[in-house]
Formats: C-alpha cells, structure tokens, sequence
C-alpha cells in the first residue's frame, strides 16, 4: 500500500513541476517574443512625439533618418514602413482580441479555484449517486434474473409483463447511451440547460455511464454467484429466494436503501464480495465521469464553468492558464485513485486480517 | 431454417446484423427525403468515423501488444527500474481523462493541418486515429497483462519451456493468440464504441467551442462535427417540441431529417456496439 501511495505522490509532484515549469516556460517564451519584437523597432517605435498616423510626421522622420543615416535610404524607408504597419497592427489587435489575452495572476487563479469548487461539488454528487445507481442497477438486475429462473411457467399476464419491460428496458438504453449533447441539445429549448443541477442529472443519465458501469458490477455479481460457497451456503440452509414478497426472499426495499445489507440471505455475501471486486473499477468510473463531465461544460458552453474555461483559454492560446486547469482535473483524478486504493486495502485487511 | 438460426439465435449477432440493416433502411430513407447535399455530408460523415474508429482499434491493439510484450520482457529479465518507469508513465496517461488527452492531439494536428504539414486524408485520419489510441491502449495493455499474469502462474507456462520453448513465443503465441484473442477481440469491441464516442465528443466540442470564425478548421466532416452544424442543431432542438405537439413526431423524420439521422446514427451505434460486446461475452462465457 505504501508503495501505491508513493507512486501516486511521486505522480502527483512529477505533474505539477512538469506543468508549472510548461507555465514558467511559456512566460520566459512570451516574454522574450515580446522583447525580440521590441527591439526591432526601438530605433524610432518609441518616439512619444512623432504621430505615426500623420503622412507629415512620417516623412519628417524619414528625412531625420537620412539625415542620421545617410547613404542607407532604402532602409530607413523599410523600416519606417514596418514601424508603422506594427503600429497599426498592434492597435488592430488591441481593438479585436483585448479581452482574450489572459494571464494567470492571483485574480485568475482564485477564479479558477471558485470554477474548480463548483466542478468539485458537481463531481462529488454525480460519483455518490452513480455509486449508488450502478449497485442498485446492478442488484435489481440480478435479483430480477433469478426471478425469471424461479418461475418456470409464465401467465399470459407475466407474459405481456416482461414484454413490456423489455421494451422499456431499450428505450431506456437509447437513451442512457446517448451522448449528454444530444439530450441537453434535445431539451435545451424547454429547460435551462445552464445550472449545475441539469449538468449534474445530465452527467448522471447520459454517456452510458450508468448502464456500462452497472452492466460490470452485475457481471461481477454473477461470476459470484457461481462459486462454491454460494452452493454451500444453500446447503447450510441460508436464504436463497428471490421473491420479494417471501418472508425469506429479498423485499424492494432492499434493494433500493443507500448502505445495502441482506441480512440472513445468501445474496448478503455475493453482494459483500462483488462490491469489493468492485472498487478497483471505481478509478475507471471516475476517470470516465470526469470525461462526460467535461464534455458536457465543453459542448453546452456553459460560461463560467472550468472546462468551459479551459477550452476558452485554449481557443484564445492563453496556455498558462489551460495548463493550470489541467493540473487541476488531474488532482481530482489522483485524489480518486488514492481514496479507491486506500478503500481497497482497507476492506482487504478486514477480510484478510494481514496487513501487507 | 438453421443459417437463420445460426444467425439471430446469438445476441452479437443479432445485434450485429441489425445494425447494418438498420444503416441500410436509415440510408434508403435519407435518399428518399434528404437533400443530396446534406446526404452527401451525412454518409461521407458516417463513414469517416467507422474509419478513424477502424484505424483506432487497429492502433490501440499495435500499441497495446508492444507495451505489454515490452512490460512482461522486463519483469521476466528483472529490470525493475524500467519496469517501474514504464508502468509509472502508463499509469500517468491513465490519470489524464481521456477527453482532455485527444482533445490535445486533435488540436495538435488541426494546427498542422492549418499550417499545411498535413494535407490529405491519408495523412489526417491515422494521426486523429493515433491520437486517440494514445489515450485508449492502456486498457488493452491490463488485459494482457491480466491474461499473461494468469497463465504464468499455471502448470502449462512451466512445462512448455521445460519442453525448450522460447518464452516469447509462449507469451506471443500460447497465451495471447490461443488463449486470449477472444477477450482481446471483445476488447477491441468496446475499444471501437470508446473511439466512436471519444470521436463525436471531440469533433462536436471543436466544431462548437472553437467557433469557425476564429479558428477556421477544415477537418473532413464526421458525425461530432456534423451534429454541431446549425441545421443539425436546429433539427435535434425540435425534438423538444414534441412535448407541446406530439402530432409533430412524423415531421421529425422527414423535415429534420440531418440532425436526426446524424443523432440516430451515433447512438444507435453505441448501443449496438455495446450489446454485440455483451453478447459475445455471454456467447463465450468470458
């Protein structure tokens, strides 16, 4: 285990000095661009008297530098010519792109620290629900499969029952596989697509996040279910139905409580282990929310928001600024990695009572 | 009766083959009622992204079964150190959400393709394609790892070099062609839906957030950058309407027939690509 943190610390600084020397890298380059810029022109650019707008002034100035350079007309001429055409570039581009040009400042970086809490807190509510949703998906699934072994002859009700929840059940995967732009584009005249609230349901509903991850735990779940002690268990005369309405079957409530528990039930230990098997996956998981996450902030334009920010910063070529948002999200990403380790091991020495 | 069988009676294939014939029927519609423009623009999309998502699986699976033979060479020859480093960097482009990762490379090669370094399609799709993959392989590479771990640990692994059998050949020809190429194949299947979703996001994202007045970029169109067209937009925003109108649910398909199809397309692929995935992992009992 220490290893593994380790390995996530060394990570953590080696991004961080790489990414702040990228920022230290980028400044020192701009800078010099500047510099190089300025000396080019230096020679006249910074007369405070001479309006380079007015044709007098310039030939005035010409004839100064033949004067001061003499023999080297063409020269003199170039370089008034370029003296100008900067100036006018640099007004041009004062005028267009004055609110792109960005530095990351400490009025900046509180900004993106406030973008990057918001995105935090987002983030938190739409890992604890999946978390939630993927189990209770997955343990739905399971139980009702067992079911539909149980009963061996069906009524033409039941029938009709499972056609309709199998078409419900594609419905419902068209949907949930939908890339969250094409929902929120779908919606976007009837709601306010803008909120945290909508990306938070968005982010929770669409990708495929839900049913791929749900879809692993129920494999997870059935591979489980197929090992011995489960056998033995039925044989020990433990809980084995699936009926909710059985005094020793599993009731929906069950199901759909936050910290499950199936007390007495064999499904009590296939659901124990599978969730421990689980946890490792928890890393993917994060890493893929943070994926549709961003997509979502990305491709809605939702101002304010970090990724949005980061694609802004990146269409605007403020790289320092994109560079920082990056270091951020990968934060998130190593802090996950380290509380998914962390649980892991923990729950490994409970079963194990070894602490290796 | 039994090749019909043969062929609905497994999910994968089932799904498989309704796939294309769904292609099929949505393309003969489009003929019927879409614009030629706009069809032109909607089947050179949809098969530019089968293609860079084809390119993808095949860069994935080059990259993933290099790193793996390299990974398992040094830790059979004991070099921890480079191990250890190879593992480290690995686990780093692990860390970095893979949309942030190909969002860098499309705009990396957007910028040479502004800049005239690279012109063709020939040059383009394999370099979009190996910018994804570059975000895609380590997946591949646990799998083999996990299946190469497995075996080791097994009598055959013992035996077949005590018969003098080279380890390489073991590693590249028992483990991984003979026993894992249909978990590697399974993988690849999802390998594709993860480029065709990875794909749209990133095209949509650029064609949207990098607005064409500033960043003019002139990437052959795809179903992402088709979907973020303003017709197409417009097309998949009257969706909403239905619930004011249900009566104006025919009309989708006929009046907005661009943004439809092109949403229809992505979605129906995903889900398809992730059913024929579950299939042929039930079908196999991987």
């Amino acid at each position: 285990m220490k290893r593994k943190l380790l390995e996530h610390a060394f990570s953590v600084v080696l991004i961080t000095v790489v990414l702040v020397g990228a920022v230290a890298g980028i400044g020192w380059y701009e800078r010099n661009a500047r510099a190089s810029e300025k000396e080019k022109t230096e020679v006249f650019g910074e007369l405070a008297f001479v309006n380079f707008n007015d044709p007098f002034d310039r030939a005035l100035l010409e004839d100064v530098a033949n004067v001061y350079y003499p023999g080297q007309h063409d020269r003199n001429e170039t370089a008034l010519a370029e003296i100008a055409s900067s100036h006018e570039q640099a007004l041009a581009k004062k005028l267009t792109s004055s609110h792109e040009s960005e530095r990351l400042n400490i009025a900046k970086a509180g900004e993106l620290l406030g973008m990057y809490l918001s995105f935090l807190i987002v983030y938190a509510v739409v890992i604890a629900l999946t978390y939630y949703g993927v189990h209770t998906i997955g343990v739905w699934r399971f139980c009702l499969k067992r079911r539909e072994l149980e009963q061996t002859q069906l009524s033409f009700f039941q029938k009709v029952l499972r056609l309709g929840r199998s078409t419900l059940g594609v419905a419902a995967t068209f949907v949930l596989f939908s890339p969250a732009y094409v929902i929120a584009y779908a919606l976007k005249t009837r709601l306010n697509t803008d909120t945290s609230l909508f990306m938070a349901v968005l982010a929770l509903v669409s990708n495929g996040l839900l049913i791929v991850y749900s879809n692993k735990f129920y494999a997870f779940l059935t591979s489980e279910s197929r090992k011995g002690y489960v056998e033995t268990a039925y044989v020990k005369n433990l809980n084995h139905s699936y009926d909710p309405h059985a005094s020793d079957g599993i009731p929906y409530r069950w199901i759909f409580r936050m910290r499950k528990r199936f007390d007495g039930h064999v499904f009590d230990h296939i659901y124990r282990n599978a969730s421990f098997q689980y946890l490792p996956t928890l890393k993917e998981q994060a890493s893929f929310l943070i994926t549709g996450l961003i997509i979502i902030e990305m491709a809605l334009n939702i101002h304010g928001h970090l990724s949005y920010e980061m694609l802004r910063q990146l269409l605007y070529k403020n790289y320092d600024i994109v560079i920082a948002t990056i270091l951020l999200v990968f934060y998130t990403v190593k802090a996950t990695e380290v509380f998914s380790d962390v649980m892991s091991h923990r729950i490994a020495v409970g079963y194990e009572n070894t602490d290796s | 009766m039994k090749p019909i069988q043969h062929l609905f009676g497994h999910k994968d294939k089932r799904w498989a083959l309704s796939w294309v014939l769904v292609v099929l029927v949505l393309f003969l519609w489009d003929l019927h009622f879409l614009n030629r423009p706009s069809l032109k623009l909607v089947v050179s999309g949809f098969i530019n992204t089968m293609i860079i998502s084809g390119l993808v699986i095949l860069f994935t699976l080059v990259l993933g079964w290099v790193f793996t033979i390299l990974l398992d060479a040094m830790q059979s020859r004991r070099r921890e150190k480079t191990h250890f480093v190879v593992t480290f960097l690995l686990n780093l482009v692990r860390s970095i959400p893979q949309i942030v990762g190909v969002l860098f490379g499309y705009v990396i090669v957007t910028t040479l393709h502004r800049q005239g370094i690279i012109s063709s399609k020939m040059q383009l799709f394999p370099l979009l394609a190996f910018a994804m993959a570059l975000f895609i392989f380590p997946e591949v590479v646990d799998l083999m790892r996990e299946r190469i771990d497995h075996y080791r640990k097994l009598d055959f692994f013992n035996a077949m070099r005590v018969c003098g059998i080279r380890e390489s050949r073991i590693v590249n020809f028992n483990i991984l062609w003979r026993n894992s190429r249909i978990h590697i194949f399974n993988k690849l299947i999802s390998v594709f839906g993860i480029a065709v979703f990875l794909q749209c996001s990133v095209d949509f994202i650029i064609s949207v957030g990098l607005s064409t007045d500033v960043n003019p970029i002139s990437l052959p169109p795809t179903l992402g950058s088709l979907l973020a067209h303003y017709d197409s937009k417009q097309d998949i925003q009257s969706i909403a309407s239905l619930f004011s109108d249900v009566s104006y649910f025919p009309q989708l398909f006929t009046i907005h027939l661009q943004g439809v199809s092109v949403a229809f397309l992505i979605v129906f692929t995903l889900v398809s690509i992730y059913n024929i995935s579950n299939g042929y992992a039930e079908r196999n009992q991987l």
